[in-house]
């Protein structure tokens, strides 16, 4: 089939065509030579977002400049676009070059969220792939998978050949390479104008081939062997190349490590178009609950320089109007003072604006949001977590009462009316009164709102946002039983009472999907057969309010005979072998359970540039933070 | 300050972006290149950049104005290659031009106030050639005293409203082309129809109000999905580019 000439009749149909024409300014197109080895770098979800997650820039670019490999995207069609590619017979195909993903070497989908997974599954199918991983043959291209949601990488390993688990620049183009030079010495004599897709190799032959590299878990190589009780006993191993567990890939050094100046510019307008540099990987404040805390250990600091250096050939090459940083805490770069101050005369200078997400509220972050965002005053954002100091102890989020009514009092006094505050509700050891801590703080601001300008206050609102806790792996909350969906809904009714006062608005996250991401966050293989069930009742874009439907997950529960109880409400032992106990974080089993002890004590653990925790990471690579401010 | 009409096409994949999407693209190439856009004063202030009238999207172009105002001067043979060295696939500058200190002084005469009309070629595959000659069906279609056709209002988005188009199509011609595919070996039978229609603040006619009463006339059963349509040139009012 021509897909060009088909795809100029459907983009005609469907709603925003740029999500699937490619082509934008900094992409890259390679010619189809013998020696390339072409992969699809996939994102399950619409353009829109895909596009705004930096880690996809990273990769695209750190593959494409290799000479002899080739990344081109793929995104989830919306459904307009997929109604019409299924009843025109149009294949998923990626947009650089319009090819069917088939075609591919191979294939690789980012886990950013656990709602996403059944967009992977339907993504397959719409490129004609099969979906079991062992109804693939030879000729189809190898599946992989990455990002966050690959430290628990089970609930995919019916699906997948490989999983890349750890910092992917470095790890993925090795990986690549591995495949490449497989599939290149299995070329015979008279192969030399073969394509590296068309080199017959066999999937069990790569899959050896990779297994050993560090970062890689081929789940085809374990099996699991399930005792009476449904846990699992043990993984056996399948083949004797493979790692008994297998380590994270770690990038040793941020400033060397390669990161994108000439990153694609959308055509349209998505969730975050602008510049963006990342300033540091991991973070030091051990909040107990918080997955990305954890498995992005340790944390690896860009220098000033090279930071300022990057923004401004990115401002460059791309014509942005707006630049940001990401890391997970934007204050705690140990510079932060100086290089938000000098990024301010640059973007001032560039008529660019300056986006400082994350910030911590002190004193120096004002003066920043006072020059940055002058008379636009945008929403102010906390994150308190918890409604008392007890519960915010017992989770370790180092932010006092003080701390939050501090900066509250200066947002309100510099002009600020719209606050926010983030909770979380079904945390480890909480009661209903640090629910009445939550209401307790929100009254509080919006009384000294009124305190500091008089009279009713004038239009002032505070906004408490509360989500769902849900327990990840390889935290210290791990073993965690999540409440179930009928004690958040009598929390949630707690707060709504709790929470009519005046000039507070009041949201909480669905019920649902909270159960569903615990599911999958700590599920094992077994849980794949919900996955696909879902998939085949119709599932996608579950992270969409819109599209997600409850009903057909109750069905494919039913259908399989999982339990959620099993996998979301059980309180798990020390003993037990978890699911992703095959994957080696670098955090050791033993802080995890120590920072957890430590919970139910309600004692803090402290912020591990004070003074090394003990984590475990530096059994594998130096942690160049830890114990960095010792003496303060 | 200096003011500059550049003119380019629009082709390709390139042409499912929207006009919001172009004003976007040629802000961000300015700024790659370094060429500094005078900029509005106020709380707001957004770069001197008007395109003369927006293109719809799925349109391709092949002559479209687009009006700069820069901060300082510029070579026209600078500006012509700094700008297209940096422009995505599908997007071509054909020329800049300067407008000569006399009209620049004159701020209401922007290129978007002079657009009366536009040349379209609307492409129109058919399943067989037609019995009757296109031109001849053209000139029965513009013998017509009035066209009407249902319009959505601009203020009440879901009210329709009976207009006349007749009067806003300033001309229109027909030809058959039964041109090989060269992908699929197939003879692809089409009409090609140029069109001169109304455009800009005084009337302004959509070909896509015109498509449908055309079709209906002709007896032509082709999907909206199937029709290709090119915006040739914009036609300025006569003073627009002389000084005065």
């Amino acid at each position: 089939m021509n897909i060009n000439r088909e795809l100029d009749r459907l983009l005609k149909l469907v709603e925003k065509p740029a999500r699937y024409i490619g082509a934008e300014v900094n992409s890259i197109t390679k010619d189809v030579t013998g020696d390339l080895l072409r992969f699809g770098f996939a994102f399950p979800d619409t353009y829109e977002i895909g596009m705004s997650y930096m880690g996809l820039q990273i990769l695209y670019n750190v593959i494409n400049s290799r000479e002899n490999l080739f990344c081109e995207r793929v995104f989830a069609p919306a459904s307009d676009m997929e109604e019409l590619m299924r009843e025109r017979g149009v294949p998923l195909f990626t947009l650089e070059t319009k090819t069917p993903l088939k075609e591919l070497d191979a294939v690789g989908f980012t886990l950013q969220y656990e709602m996403s997974f059944t967009n992977i599954l339907n993504m397959l199918e719409l490129a004609g792939i099969p979906l079991l991983a062992s109804e693939r043959t030879d000729e189809d291209p190898l599946i992989i998978v990455g990002g966050p949601c690959a430290y628990n990488p089970e609930p995919l390993a019916d699906f997948v050949d490989i999983v890349c688990v750890g910092d992917g620049e470095e790890m993925l183009p090795e990986l690549l390479e591995k495949i490449r030079e497989a599939k290149k010495s299995a070329k015979g004599a008279g192969d030399a104008a073969k394509t590296v897709k068309d080199t017959k190799v066999s999937k069990k032959t790569l899959l050896e081939a990779v297994s050993g590299l560090r970062g890689i878990y081929v789940p085809s190589f374990y099996n699991p062997v399930y005792g009476d009780d449904g846990t699992i006993v043990k993984y056996e191993k399948l083949f004797d190349g493979a790692p008994d567990r297998v380590l994270r890939a770690i990038v040793k050094d941020l400033n060397s490590a390669q990161f994108p100046v000439d990153t694609i510019v959308p055509f349209i307008d998505i969730v975050h178009d602008r510049a963006v540099v990342e300033t540091f990987r991991g973070c030091t404040r051990g909040c107990r609950f918080c997955q990305a805390g954890m498995i992005y250990r340790p944390v690896r600091e860009r220098s000033e320089e090279r930071i300022l250096e990057l923004a401004k050939a990115q401002l460059k090459s791309t014509g942005h109007e707006e630049l940001s940083i990401l890391s997970l805490s934007t204050s705690d770069y140990s510079k932060f003072e100086s290089l938000a101050t000098r990024m301010m005369q640059d973007c001032a200078a560039q008529n660019v604006s300056l986006s400082l997400p994350s910030l911590r509220l002190d004193s120096f972050s004002f003066r920043v949001l006072e020059e940055i965002q002058k008379y636009k005053k945008s929403g102010l954002t906390f994150a308190p977590e918890a409604g008392t100091q007890r519960l915010r102890d017992i989770i370790n989020k180092g932010v006092t009462e003080k701390d939050i009514y501090d900066s509250t009092r200066q947002a309100i006094e510099l002009g600020w009316n719209n606050i926010k505050l983030y909770f979380m509700c079904g945390l480890p050891g909480e009661t209903y009164e640090d629910l009445d801590g939550i209401a307790e703080i929100a009254r509080n601001i919006v009384e000294m709102n009124r305190e500091i300008k008089g009279g009713k206050g004038g239009r002032f609102n505070v906004t408490v946002s509360v989500s769902n806790f849900v327990p990840k792996s390889n935290t210290p909350f791990q073993w965690f039983a999540q409440n179930t969906q009928e004690e958040f809904t009598k929390k949630h009714e707690y707060l709504t009472e709790k929470l009519r006062i005046k000039n507070v608005t009041f949201n909480y996250h669905e019920t649902d999907t909270s159960m569903l991401e615990a599911v999958f966050a700590r599920g094992d293989r077994r849980t794949g057969k919900l996955l696909l069930r879902a998939h085949e009742l119709g599932c996608k874009f579950d992270a969409w309010g819109e599209t997600f439907k409850y009903e057909r997950w109750q069905q494919a529960f039913a259908d399989t005979g999982i339990s959620a109880d099993f996998y979301a409400h059980r309180q798990r032992s020390y003993d037990e072998v978890l699911p992703w106990e095959i994957i080696d974080s670098g955090i050791s089993k033993e802080f995890l359970m120590s920072e957890n002890e430590k919970a139910t004590r309600g004692e803090t653990t402290k912020d591990c540039r004070k003074g090394c925790a003990g984590c475990g990471i530096n059994r594998y690579t130096n942690c160049p933070m830890g114990g960095v401010l010792a003496n303060e | 300050m200096s003011k500059y009409i550049i003119t380019f096409t629009k082709n390709g994949y390139i042409k499912y972006t929207s006009h919001l999407d172009m004003v976007r693209l040629f802000e961000r190439v300015f700024k790659r290149a370094d060429i500094r856009l005078a900029y509005s004063h106020g709380f707001n202030p957004h770069p001197k950049m008007v395109f003369a009238q927006p293109l719809s999207l799925g349109y391709t172009a092949e002559a479209e104005l687009l009006e700069i105002e820069t901060k300082e001067f510029y070579e026209t043979g600078e500006l012509l290659k700094e700008i297209s060295e940096r422009m995505p696939l599908g997007i071509g500058i054909t020329s800049v031009e300067q407008l000569p200190d006399t009209v620049m002084n004159q701020a209401i005469h922007t290129v978007a106030s002079l657009v009366e009309a536009a040349d379209f070629t609307i492409e129109i595959p058919v399943p067989a050639p037609l019995s009757r000659d296109v031109t001849e069906l053209c000139e029965a279609f513009m013998a017509q005293s009035s066209i009407l056709v249902m319009k959505k209002q601009k203020k009440k988005k879901y009210e329709m409203k009976e207009v006349d188009i007749r009067p806003l199509i300033l001309a229109i011609e027909g030809f058959e082309d039964f041109a090989r595919n060269l992908d699929t070996g197939e003879v692809d039978n089409k009409i090609i129809l140029k069109t001169k229609l109304a455009q800009g603040s005084h009337g302004n006619l959509s070909p896509e109000l015109l498509i449908p009463p055309f079709l209906a006339f002709a007896g032509i059963e082709t999907e909206r999905s199937d029709i290709e349509i090119c915006r040739n040139r914009l036609i300025l009012a006569d003073f627009a580019l002389t000084p005065i």
